[in-house]
């Protein structure tokens, strides 16, 4: 009986953390379409979002949209050079080589905040003045409301791109068929660099719209990133829909699962139900691009 | 020409010895300190290096301690046992370093207090002790800041002047905090209060605490608690805070001495507002009673910090202040040599030692230097540490 009356609020709860899983994982399926790269320091770019936009509301005195705007700018830069770094140089490395270079960079991004911005955790006000939102004894706060619809928002901007565009459409032939992609005249890694543009933008921008909600500190990227990409696998590796369908059945999970077994299990939810999607449909739930189920 | 040889030797020989003694007069007392000065603790480690290093030159301008200098060592530990144990060993092979200052941390002071038993060497830890590690009895290990036991007691008073009959603890799954909510239970319920330790914990590295407390929620409203104690440290507090406060739950909150910290409120915002908890004296140096010998140190310490760091001083850098203070006055007590040996002695019988936070008293059997006398409430209200009373329990 108590069990169904807290149902509501563990939903709730799930959603908004769905909505977050969901926007960084929007982050890796950009570049994953554009290069079939995995780039682990898309969480670093998270907490950049949230940490850069702090600095320049504390430390630069300016007003919080103009910080939010700017931090994003200096995001995509250092996404852009994250690729000229990092990535061009190892451009005839195999796939595994390049994982742990943004394995490294990560590092590298996350101990150089620390250094830049020092170690303390740091937070940033909500967008609205008046926070708490109660529907039908339900709490909520209006900030989780935001994170939710700059989610469906960043969705929607990508489907745009993806479908409707030139650019969007050279993107994903850079990656899914190499060979096309050169005969059309298309230089990949012209393309793989504007999508280390377009994630580090969405990653800037998850970090914006939820260091209101938690905080940010230097090392707190790391979590926040495994979330996005089990997400991203979980909902179909490679598919925009799939990234946001697996954040949300990813965070549901992880709140209900505390209504049943205690909190301290609740990281663990998260790999088990990676595990289980990945013995029963490998290719995740809405089917990914880059997977052959052949093998299987 | 073999007496002019001769006496040249003896002049050698004389001038040998006498500068040999003079440096040995003028040798400073070395200590070590192993610090998290990288890491998630960093920017709270360079505080209290920062006020160990204002201490330290302070005393020097003044001739140092029995004409000698005091002299700091740093190492920097991670955050990590490995290096810690490392830079506690390194220190201990140095037989000029008197005494090793660090960890800061709870989680690495059960290796170096190890070292330190095992090499006979006096080593202060700042993080309080725990239940495990004073029921070992080490001679060589003392902690400086307030234990879980009197912090537990005052909380009970706290509790008591507010007339809170039923608690809810939610605490983190670290020793310090478990054993922090079991002594507040236990003391607690020896006064009438009703206290239930929640089962479900916290991590520290948790970031969202929401799903845990919609769990608690049910109790919390079947029960109608008076009152929830956030029994953790660092993020967490802030983060229970304002967790608590979407899920429109309106009941007032306790928190621990680690509330005392400035980022904490920056951290939690508005949530924070109404908090109370047992402070540590600096916090409110302000705010103390005219005749508590903490206000003028505070003062004092507080001028002296500002014109050099250019930041009001704070509850960490009052540790670094107490503990260079500790230091000098047990070399000063020492009859004789100063060695290892003599220091721990002197350093042990220690008795009301005024620091920024209190009087530090040392036995054999208790080497956790505060008492209950050395906390006081506090509220947190404007964004700012505000001191409170109740009369008949303080």
């Amino acid at each position: 009986m108590e069990l169904l009356q807290i149902i509501p609020q563990f939903l709730i709860s799930g959603l908004t953390f769905g909505a977050i899983y969901g926007l960084v994982a929007l982050g890796f399926v950009t570049i994953a379409r554009a290069s079939q790269i995995i780039n682990f320091a898309q969480g670093e770019f998270v907490m950049l979002g949230g940490m850069v936009t702090f600095f320049f509301i504390k430390s630069v005195h300016l007003p919080y949209l103009l910080s939010a705007f700017l931090a994003i700018g200096v995001v995509i830069g250092l996404g852009f050079l994250l690729h000229l770094l990092v990535i061009y140089p190892l451009r005839k490395a195999s796939l595994p080589i390049l994982l742990l270079a943004t394995l490294g960079a990560s590092l590298f991004l996350s101990s150089s905040s620390a250094l830049f911005f020092g170690t303390l955790p740091k937070a940033l006000p909500p967008f609205s003045g008046k926070d708490l939102l109660e529907i039908g004894g339900v709490s909520f706060s209006a900030q989780s409301l935001f994170v939710l619809i700059a989610t469906f928002f960043v969705l929607f901007l990508l489907y745009i791109l993806s479908h409707h565009t030139h650019l969007g459409k050279a993107m994903e032939a850079s990656s899914t068929d190499p060979l096309g992609a050169d005969l059309c005249g298309i230089s990949r890694h012209l393309m793989t660099f504007l999508a280390f543009g377009v994630s580090s933008g969405i990653g800037a921008l998850a970090g914006i719209f939820i260091t209101p909600l938690f905080y940010v500190s230097y090392h707190s990227g790391t979590l926040i990133g495994l979330k996005g990409f089990i997400s991203a696998v979980i909902g179909g590796w490679g598919k925009y829909g799939g990234a946001i369908l697996g954040g949300f059945i990813l965070g549901v999970a992880e709140s209900l699962s505390i209504a049943f077994i205690p909190a301290g299990y609740k990281d663990g939810v998260a790999f088990l139900i990676l595990l289980l999607i990945l013995y029963f449909r490998p290719k995740g739930i809405l089917g990914s691009p880059f997977i052959d189920s052949r093998r299987w | 020409m073999r007496k002019s040889a001769l006496s040249f030797i003896f002049l050698f020989i004389f001038i040998l010895s006498f500068s040999l003694s003079y440096s040995a007069e003028k040798s400073p007392y070395k200590v070590g300190v192993n610090f998290e000065l990288t890491g998630p603790w960093a920017e709270i480690t360079k505080t209290l290096r920062n006020a160990m290093v204002l201490e330290v030159e302070r005393i020097n301008q003044r001739g140092g301690i029995n004409g000698k200098p005091l002299e700091l060592i740093f190492e920097d530990n991670g955050f990590e046992a490995g290096r810690a144990a490392a830079n506690m060993t390194k220190f201990t092979k140095d037989p000029e370093v008197l005494l090793v200052v660090g960890p800061f941390e709870d989680t690495l002071q059960a290796t170096t207090r190890a070292i330190a038993e095992r090499e006979k060497i006096t080593n202060i830890i700042v993080c309080p002790s725990n239940r495990v590690l004073r029921e070992m009895k080490q001679r060589w290990a003392f902690n400086i800041a307030h234990n879980d036991i009197i912090v537990s007691e005052k909380l009970v008073d706290l509790s008591l002047a507010r007339k809170y009959k039923k608690i809810l603890v939610f605490h983190a799954a670290h020793p310090l905090a478990q054993t922090l909510a079991e002594y507040y239970k236990r003391f607690g319920e020896e006064k009438g209060l009703k206290v239930f330790i929640s089962p479900e914990t916290h991590k520290h590295t948790d970031i969202d605490m929401t799903p845990q407390l919609i769990k608690m929620k049910p109790l919390i409203e079947k029960e109608k608690m008076d009152a929830f104690y956030a029994c953790t440290s660092g993020p967490p507090g802030p983060i229970v805070c304002k967790n608590l406060r979407a899920l429109g739950m309106k009941l007032p909150i306790l928190g621990t001495h680690a509330f005392g910290f400035g980022f904490i409120i920056a951290l939690g915002g508005e949530a924070m507002e109404g908090v109370e908890f047992p402070g540590a004296k600096p916090v409110v140096f302000d705010q103390l009673d005219e005749n508590d010998p903490a206000k003028s140190i505070n003062i004092e310490f507080d001028k002296r910090w500002r014109e050099r760091y250019g930041t009001p001083s704070d509850q960490i850098a009052g540790y670094g202040h107490d503990i260079i203070g500790l230091i000098e006055n047990s070399i000063k007590r020492v009859k004789g040599k100063v060695t290892r040996e003599t220091f721990r002695d002197a350093l042990e019988n220690t008795k009301g030692f005024k620091g920024t936070h209190g009087l530090y008293s040392f036995r054999p059997a208790e080497h956790d230097g505060l008492s209950k006398k050395d906390l006081v409430f506090v509220r947190i209200e404007g964004g700012k540490f505000k001191r409170i009373r109740f009369p008949g329990f303080e």
